[in-house]
């Protein structure tokens, strides 16, 4: 069986000479025309009549897309799916995006210029191109400037785009066969790409083991583990105090934890619980109860907990007439600034936390002096 | 030929009635405004003249070939550096009225008590003065040597022109540098970015590259120039394509470092041009500076083709004049655009155009004596 040629060379000996050909071979309409130079030619592309490559329009659509990547990405991030304020800089904010956005709009663009140039528009990867193993191809890498007439269909007429080629003056001619196809992806090319990678990975992670292994006081990035941090419990060379952790500036308070002035327990007895009584309210109140005050106070605030036995105090009975008139705001100076041998509780409950035992507390007083209406409002 | 005339005449009518308005708006708006506007020509004028003359130094730096059949546009544009000088020197009385650092109080300023010599009145003018002597020493030896050229036809002046091409690159950084930081970011000398010079260095090559590509498409529009090619207007192009990102890419990275530091003497400046009618303005740059000059110089076509060009080069100057009218005028408050303004413009305007058509009628159009002249009009993309 004949080879199928896929296309005619012809040789010309000056960039002139080729330019000339080109009108007359492209008349004859017998297939593709494609020159091959060693250089560009000035005009080559119009005479050709090249159509504009599609490779700017693919890079424009795609870095477009790439920044509209980068900017979904970190605004679903940040903004929605876990926003987090740093450096005071709200959720959201788009000037920390535009590096980013910059860099994958380049990384796209690179990548649909270099892969859609190679692959879409060249179709590599395949075996060898006909005019690489061609004997012209010495002329074309060197002094040569070939015109070739390229196979568009099966019908093509080799003798004839010889003639034509000729006629335009050619000084040589030759026939190529067609350039070989055959699929490039073969499931043997896979396997065997596949565990080429996969031996890689095995050499690398165990080079990585044993390396680790045999050589451990070698640091290769030891960045984080020396890095001039504060060590808790330790000096810290830092401040001139020794302190790794500074004290707030005096005077300063945080963000929703405006101390309520206590004064002495009369002069609180006026402040009145901020906190609503919601269900809330009641469990945040009945959590710290449980945690700190049972132990003492006892778990329904009778004075009979269980450490009262083990230190022979005697905590007040939050059931008796006294407590029971006292007023909310005597029950949280209590809590802020202790009494009698019950010490302060302020260093460890928040503004909100004091409030909503005092609740608590109250609940627990009139869960065990309950009226009938009480009951009624319980069975409804 | 009467039309020439004509046109001549239309712009010293311009340059008259610009004065009258310039004299009155120091009576009746004040010397603060009239200062303003004229550090803002001054500014202009002078970046102008030396963008071009980086464009001439740069030609001769790296041996370009494609430039040398333009090269005679920047050369004529760099010459603006001469009317530079004097308004430059006029502006020396702006310091004490505008320049809170050349003030006695500057002493007892926490932040400018440290910098006060370098912001004193004295050595404030010296550095201008020094600074338009280097300009003048440029233009000097580069455009003057290439002038000699067209008589002597002598290949020595390319020879010395490289070799002084990269000492002027230096004088050109400190220059643009000293004036960005002394005019511009001296009028808040609170405030300070290393990156400033940079920035003013970007819109200067823009306007120098903008008016060269306009005036190379007028002078075809007359018939000049010929051998000029598209080819040599996509390296025009693609130049002004490609510092418009420049420019961007410094302007945004100054804003990004200074919003994410959030120090209140760095912000402040930002804060005053992100509020009231200022944002717009700010918004306005971006577009005319940066996103409509971008799209439309990106294709590869957009940037032989002459129509296409001249617009964006008519865009890109009005853009620089916002640029530098962004930079000084928000110290006077809210912006001021009002007969004061216009008659500056008038007045500049004019005396700019002017001073660009003597310089375009003087001598040959092209280098005729640069040996490299047959080179750069064969020159192909």
């Amino acid at each position: 069986m004949p080879e199928i040629s896929y296309s005619v060379l012809g040789v010309f000996e000056t960039p002139d000479a080729l330019m000339h050909a080109i009108p007359k071979v492209r008349t004859s309409k017998l297939g593709t025309v494609e020159a091959y130079t060693p250089y560009a030619i000035h005009g080559i592309e119009e005479a050709l009549g090249l159509r504009r490559s599609p490779l700017g329009g693919m890079v424009l659509v795609m870095g477009i897309l790439g920044a509209i990547t980068a900017l979904g990405f970190q605004y679903w991030i940040s903004a929605i799916d876990y926003p987090i304020i740093t450096g005071g800089k709200g959720a959201g904010s788009w000037e920390a995006f535009i590096p980013i956005m910059f860099e994958v709009t380049v990384l796209f663009a690179t990548f649909t210029a270099g892969l859609g140039m190679l692959h879409l528009l060249n179709r590599l990867p395949f075996f060898g191109h006909p005019v690489l193993s061609s004997k012209s191809i010495k002329g074309i890498t060197r002094d040569r400037y070939i015109l070739a007439l390229e196979a568009e269909d099966e019908g093509f007429d080799s003798v004839a785009a010889s003639k034509a080629l000729r006629e335009a003056g050619a000084t040589e001619i030759e026939v190529l066969p067609a350039p070989d196809r055959s699929p490039f992806l073969t499931s043997d090319y896979i396997l065997r790409t596949l565990g080429g990678i996969f031996a890689a990975c095995v050499v690398a992670g165990l080079a990585m083991y044993f390396a680790t292994k045999w050589f451990p006081l070698l640091k290769p990035m030891a960045n984080m583990q020396d890095q001039p941090r504060l060590n808790a419990q330790k000096a810290s060379a830092f401040f001139k105090d020794g302190h790794g952790m500074q004290q707030p500036v005096v005077g300063t308070v945080a963000r929703g934890y405006l101390p309520t002035a206590t004064g002495t327990q009369e002069e609180a007895a006026s402040l009145v619980n901020p906190l609503p009584r919601t269900r809330e309210v009641f469990a945040t109140g009945r959590k710290v109860y449980t945690n700190r005050c049972e132990v003492c106070h006892g778990a329904v605030g009778n004075g009979v907990g269980s450490l009262t036995a083990a230190y022979g105090a005697k905590p007040a009975n939050l059931q008796a007439q006294q407590f029971r008139d006292y007023p909310d705001g005597k029950i949280y100076w209590a809590i802020v600034n202790g009494k009698n041998s019950m010490p302060s509780h302020a260093p460890y409950l928040s503004e909100q936390e004091r409030w909503s035992v005092v609740h608590y507390v109250r609940a627990l007083q009139r869960a065990q002096n309950a009226k009938d209406e009480d009951l009624k409002v319980a069975t409804r | 030929m009467s039309q020439n005339k004509n046109a001549s005449n239309l712009l010293w009518g311009a340059v008259a009635l610009g004065a009258l308005g310039v004299l009155g708006s120091y009576a009746a708006a004040g010397p603060e405004r009239f200062w303003a506007n004229w550090i803002l020509w001054f500014v202009l004028l002078f970046t102008l003249g030396l963008g071009s003359l980086f464009i001439v130094a740069l030609e001769h730096l790296v041996s370009a070939k494609w430039s040398v059949p333009v090269r005679r546009i920047p050369e004529r544009l760099a010459t603006l550096l001469i009317p530079a000088v004097p308004i430059g020197l006029i502006a020396l009385a702006a310091i004490p009225v505008l320049y809170p650092g050349a003030r006695p109080e500057a002493a007892h300023h926490p932040l400018l008590a440290g910098k006060a010599f370098w912001l004193s009145l004295p050595f404030f003018s010296a550095r201008t003065v020094i600074s338009l002597a280097l300009c003048l020493l440029g233009l000097w030896v580069l455009v003057g040597g290439s002038l000699k050229q067209d008589a002597t036809k002598d290949p020595a002046f390319n020879f010395r022109a490289r070799k002084f091409a990269p000492a002027f690159m230096a004088i050109f950084a400190l220059v643009i540098t000293l004036i960005a930081f002394d005019w511009l970011s001296g009028l808040t000398p609170e405030w300070y970015s290393d990156i400033f010079g940079v920035y003013v260095f970007a819109g200067a090559f823009l306007s120098g590259l903008a008016a060269t590509a306009l005036a190379v498409l007028h002078l075809q529009d007359e018939g000049r120039l010929e051998g000029v090619k598209g080819d040599h207007l996509y390296n025009l192009g693609g130049f002004l394509f490609a510092f418009t990102v420049f420019w961007s890419y410094i302007g945004f990275a100054q804003y990004m470092l200074m919003w994410y530091a959030n120090l209140p003497d760095e912000v402040i400046w930002y804060k005053v041009r992100l509020a009231g009618s200022w944002r717009l303005i700010t918004l306005a740059l971006a577009g005319l500076h940066f996103v409509l000059p971008f799209f439309a110089l990106v294709t590869r076509d957009s940037k032989k083709d002459p129509r296409r060009l001249r617009r964006v080069a008519y865009l890109m100057l009005g853009a620089h004049v916002l640029d530098i009218y962004w930079l000084i005028f928000p110290i006077l408050g809210t912006p001021r655009l009002s007969w004061p303004e216009f008659s500056f413009a008038l007045f500049f305007l004019g005396g700019i155009l002017l001073w660009i058509r003597g310089a375009m009628q003087k001598g040959e159009d092209m280098p005729v004596g640069d040996p490299f002249l047959r080179e750069g009009l064969e020159f192909r993309l």
